[in-house]
């Protein structure tokens, strides 16, 4: 099994990579939501 | 998600989710291990579907711009943006799986052929188009600017590959595989590409959603400073 | 018909008399492009041989990266005298505008072209009079120019003008680049025509190709 390593490594980052860009992308979407929410309630005032 | 779109964005998600488990058994327990180059050999799987979408991400990038210097709706260029960010990714998923699996199968981390140097190149460019849209005075120009980018770049890179290829021929041509690809290897490879065009095109609707949220929240601060 | 190389005329005469009277931009890129050229000799000459055979390429670097640096400034000569603005107000078609501003940036390199090359050939101690090496240079900056004069109206309307320019025009132009600097290799080297086709071929096709391209998109850029 040589070389595993290099197996390894190369699946793996690209499952980092991926899963972190949908993270990174969920939070901006959860902070958006929040402003979205917030400036919807000032503007009903 | 966008509420009216939730059945959509499910659909895709168990979509992709199912054909990625499929892709990950059939590249590690289905298919047999390639004779020459053991079991490094099985980043191909994953490293060509890649690349297959990072240029079809330039390419749906390519069209949209058209479309919307064309027609001036956000949304193309909504689409045409998210294109190219998850292009970017992809792209940098090409040029860091290829050196890995170069490097114990060629003992070199880079070559200049064609195939890497014009993904070199292709991320480059798409840098420029994100940058561009950054550095623009404007949210306005910054479309405009990048859908050229998006034009101009995109015919760019048949001339980059055939001008690389036309350089590198005086070097030896690296074999990808000696014998040739069997059925076994079709077939993973046929279901590796299905599962990344499907996890593509996830990835940019979430994006594109993620982008129009920002327009709505742009559109209510300026109408909540009146 | 005639009417539309008068517009381009004018529109080029008018950026050649303002550079004629101060010369600024001119100068500068020369004085880079003759330090490119010394700078990498010292950085290729600890061995002989390598500097023969890092020649060509380094007759391209200085003319690559003067060529960024010169067309940066000719656009940024316009916007600070807010002359694009004004030359928008004319009723005149954009691509017109577009191909008096190349022919403005063609002049401008194949001036510091016809000035560094010589200078290059004699440092390198390569013969001087090379008619081959000619049609390549021309050849490659009507490339470089094509697009150059594109992304610099591009780049002058972003924030960070000086470092987009390079940004954009770089990796568009690594065929001509890469083509450039083979056939300068092979010139040097003494190689027929045969040898060469291919690499003028790419150029030639470059050249075409961006020439339609930008005056197509040209009018996406400028307008206002």
């Amino acid at each position: 099994m040589e070389n595993l390593g290099y197996l390894l490594a190369a699946y793996t980052i690209i499952w980092v990579i991926v899963f972190g860009y949908v993270f990174f992308m969920q939070r901006k979407q959860r902070r958006l939501q929040q402003q979205i929410d917030a400036l919807r309630k000032s503007l009903d005032e | 998600m966008k509420g009216k779109h939730i059945l959509r964005d499910n659909v895709l998600l168990g979509l992709s989710l199912a054909l990625m488990i499929a892709a990950l058994y059939m590249v590690f327990v289905y298919v047999p291990t390639e004779k020459h180059t053991g079991i490094v050999q099985r980043i191909f799987y994953f490293h060509v579907p890649v690349a297959w979408v990072a240029f079809l991400a330039f390419f749906i990038t390519f069209i949209f711009s058209i479309l919307y210097l064309w027609k001036r709706e956000i949304k193309w260029d909504t689409i045409a943006h998210a294109s190219a960010e998850v292009g970017v990714i992809f792209t940098t998923l090409v040029l860091i799986t290829g050196p890995i699996w170069a490097k114990p199968v060629w003992g070199v981390w880079w070559t200049w052929d064609a195939r890497l140097t014009t993904s070199l190149v292709l991320w480059l460019i798409y840098i420029a188009y994100l940058l561009v849209r950054s550095f623009a005075t404007e949210p306005a120009r910054g479309a405009r600017f990048s859908a050229v980018i998006g034009i101009v770049g995109f015919i760019d890179v048949p001339i980059v590959f055939l001008t690389v290829n036309l350089w590198r021929t005086q070097h030896p041509t690296t074999m990808i595989f000696e014998d040739g690809l069997t059925t076994s290897m079709l077939m993973t490879l046929m279901v590796c590409i299905a599962a990344f065009t499907v996890l593509y095109v996830l990835l940019t609707v979430q994006s594109a959603n993620l982008k129009s949220l920002e327009t709505d929240v742009k559109l209510l601060r300026s109408t909540q400073a009146e | 018909m005639n009417t539309v190389f008068a517009k381009i005329f004018v529109i080029f005469w008018k950026d050649m008399l303002t550079e004629l009277r101060t010369k600024e931009v001119v100068v500068s890129v020369l004085v880079f492009a003759l330090l490119v050229v010394v700078i990498f000799n010292f950085a290729f000459g600890t061995r002989a041989g390598t500097v023969e055979m890092a020649a060509p390429g380094i007759l391209w670097v200085a003319l690559t990266f003067g060529g960024v640096l010169g067309f940066n400034r000719i656009f940024a000569v316009e916007k600070e005298n807010l002359r694009l603005e004004g030359l928008m107000l004319c009723p005149v078609d954009r691509a017109v505008i577009y191909w008096g501003k190349l022919v403005g940036s063609f002049t401008f390199i194949l001036a510091v072209a016809v000035v560094i090359t010589p200078i290059f050939l004699v440092l390198f101690n390569l013969p001087l009079f090379l008619p081959r090496l000619a049609l390549v240079i021309v050849l490659a900056i009507i490339g470089f120019s094509a697009v150059g004069t594109l992304f610099s109206a591009v780049a002058i309307n972003t924030r960070a003008r000086d470092i987009m320019l390079p940004i954009l025009f770089l990796p568009v132009a690594v065929p001509v680049i890469i083509a450039a600097v083979k056939a300068t290799a092979l010139v040097l080297a003494g190689s027929s025509w045969g040898d060469m086709a291919t690499w003028l071929q790419i150029m030639i096709a470059f050249d075409v190709i961006y020439l339609v391209v930008a005056t197509l998109v040209f009018e996406f850029v400028v307008e206002e």
